[in-house]
């Protein structure tokens, strides 16, 4: 049945020529695990567009439900910690096989004529997939999300002379709102995942025009030690997806992705931190002081972009040993010694002041508020419950022993009233007092 | 292929190129403008009532939420604001915008070192504002305040970050214009 369908096909498309040509190109040096990198790309990729259309299902990106649809997903879905967590550490996987990927072109001076323009569109696709990776950070709404993408946006922002109008245009503002939260989801779901396919498959397909690079040496780069890419690659290709997709489901299940409290533009206890692959950028913000900062934020950026497009023009000579490619060798051991002593000491970086404003219990009373579950039935300023009376200049109508005792047993001051017995310590019925007598107006 | 021919096949590509030239440039208005236009905007703050000025005490800083009333797109919101208040030896009160002027995180007053710090990139300021450490450019950025009545107005603005330049974030809407 299935050699009809592919007669019929072939009388008329000439698919098994399709598939030939597709496949039977020729490996120099024959296949090799270290070639399993870029296939396991397009895999990731492809399933990060499964579970990602997945979540938009469950997900809502403005800010007043994005957050909880994210909670939402995570507690309620079925299987939704699974597939969030896949989407996580998608992500996550994602940054390291295309550093690695392109840490092993750059060894096998893959690069070099005819592929330099492989290595361009590659660059670029290394570029996207940071870009995935900072703008799907905002999309939960929570803590983490919102202050990494604060400072993340303002380096832009940091830009000589257009820098403000570069920044508004990202965010659609001059405040991280409504407006940047469906920008980033609009760039997360639909500009970078087209511009990634188109030029995935223009990577893929350069490559088959310039023919694969193979092993360095060039005494094995003859026909008889050649191999065609089926079946021998993409065998090991599966091998090494199916380990993956083990390792990557083993993350989703006992490392669900995580999610802080809810977005909170106005919080100044919290200690931001990005995502680890960005601690190395994270690091150089704060090593470069005052004048110096550009440097951090413009200059060592746009050097490091630049260099990476100019690799196959800095080294052509046909030499693709990396034993005598000494210079080239040298400083890629030098770049990513760099960058994992940035991360690490972006890792040990110490927060500051906790627990933070100690004066300010109200801010600690808030947190209580949020936790006990008060906005059930209390609104504030409109957002809550409205079974209990509304709490809005609360701080105003009533003092601070009033509102001690009534907290402390409801139905002591007021019999009959509605309202349970909060289920908090002593101190933290202080902090409410505080928080609430902060309330005036 | 006569001589005609290739300049009839000359005429052909140029005008293809133009058609889509033209396409293309006609549509670069339109759709970039409606990318761009809130980049575009022009805002104006108004007061936004802080709270009673007697609760401040002098060099204890303290942070307090307000509401301003802000139009987001199609809808006006009450969004809620925070911003650091100083009460000075002079009596004046100085209001500090509540984000850090390197990259935008939320400082904090230890009230331990007597000094701001922020978590993220490590800036240190004194009581009055100024950089003592850390990467940040300028000083904490003060926004407008008045007192009403014993309390507190503050303008709410926003500023661009990580420049030596304190610089409203926003085109400022003409007075003479209106709101």
């Amino acid at each position: 049945m299935l050699k009809r369908v592919l007669d019929w096909l072939d009388e008329r498309i000439e698919v098994r020529n399709l598939w030939e040509t597709m496949t039977n190109r020729p490996i120099p040096g024959g296949s090799s695990w270290f070639y399993v990198l870029g296939s396991s790309l397009l895999f990731v990729f492809a399933l990060q567009m499964v579970t990602g259309i997945l979540l938009t299902l469950y997900y809502a990106p403005v800010p007043d439900h994005a957050y909880q649809s994210v909670k939402y997903i995570q507690e309620e879905a079925l299987f939704g910690s699974f597939v969030r967590g896949l989407h996580h550490w998608g992500a996550t996987f994602m940054v390291v096989l295309v550093s690695l990927h392109m840490l092993r072109v750059f060894v096998f001076g893959a690069y070099k004529k005819p592929r330099e323009v492989v290595w361009l569109v590659g660059t670029g696709l290394f570029l996207i997939v940071f870009g995935f990776a900072f703008t799907g950070y905002l999309l939960p709404w929570d803590q983490k999300a919102y202050w990494a993408t604060v400072v993340g946006t303002n380096v832009a922002g940091t830009v000589p002379v257009v820098g403000g109008f570069l920044l508004r245009i990202i965010r659609g503002g001059a405040e991280l709102g409504d407006f940047a939260l469906s920008r980033f989801f609009t760039i997360h779901t639909y500009i970078l995942p087209w511009s990634l396919a188109l030029l995935a498959g223009l990577h893929v397909f350069l490559l088959e025009r310039a023919g694969a690079g193979g092993t360095w040496n060039a005494a094995e780069r003859t026909p008889y030690r050649s191999e065609p890419l089926f079946p021998h690659q993409i065998f090991k290709d599966s091998i090494f997806i199916l380990l993956l997709v083990l390792a990557l489901s083993s993350f989703a299940h006992f490392f669900p992705a995580p999610l802080e409290p809810q977005a909170d533009p106005t919080d100044s206890t919290y200690n931001p931190r990005p995502e680890w692959y960005f601690y190395a950028v994270f690091q150089m913000l704060r090593i470069f002081e005052g004048p110096f900062e550009l440097i951090g934020t413009v200059v060592l950026p746009t050097v490091v972009i630049t260099l990476l497009l100019l690799v196959p023009f800095i080294d052509r000579r046909p030499e693709r040993d990396p034993w005598r490619r000494k210079a080239m060798m040298t400083a890629a051991a030098l770049a990513v010694a760099g960058v994992m002593a940035l991360t690490i000491a972006g890792a040990r970086a110490p927060i500051v002041g906790v627990p933070a404003v100690t004066e300010e219990s109200a801010l600690a009373g808030r947190q209580v508020y949020a936790r006990s579950g008060c906005v059930a039935c209390h609104s504030i300023h409109g957002k809550g419950g409205t079974i209990g009376p509304d709490l809005t200049g609360v701080g105003a109508r009533k003092d601070r022993a009033w509102l001690d005792k009534f907290l402390a047993d409801p139905q002591a001051v007021k019999p009959g009233v509605l309202m349970p017995k909060p289920d908090v310590t002593d101190s933290e019925r202080q902090e409410l007092v505080d928080y609430l007598l902060s309330l005036k107006q | 292929m006569s001589e005609e021919g290739i300049t009839r096949r000359n005429f052909m590509i140029r005008t293809m190129v133009s058609i889509f030239a033209f396409i293309g440039a006609a549509l670069a208005v339109p759709l970039g403008g409606f990318s761009i236009f809130p980049a575009l905007k022009r805002r104006e703050s108004g007061w936004s009532d802080a709270g009673t000025a007697r609760d401040l005490r002098v060099n204890v800083p303290q942070e307090r939420r307000f509401y301003e009333v802000v139009k987001k797109g199609w809808r006006e919101e009450k969004v809620e604001r925070a911003a650091w208040f100083v009460k000075q030896e002079t009596g004046i009160i100085v209001v500090f915008s509540p984000s850090c002027p390197h990259l935008g995180c939320g400082y904090r007053w230890l009230a331990a070192t007597q000094r701001f710090e922020c978590p993220c990139h490590a800036s240190v300021f004194d009581i009055n504002g100024k950089v003592l450490s850390g990467p940040a450019p300028r000083a904490l950025d003060v926004m407008e305040s008045r007192l009403d009545n014993g309390r507190v107005l503050v303008k709410f603005e926003i500023f661009q970050l990580g420049t030596p330049k304190k610089v409203l974030a926003w085109r400022r809407r003409h007075a003479e214009t209106g709101a």
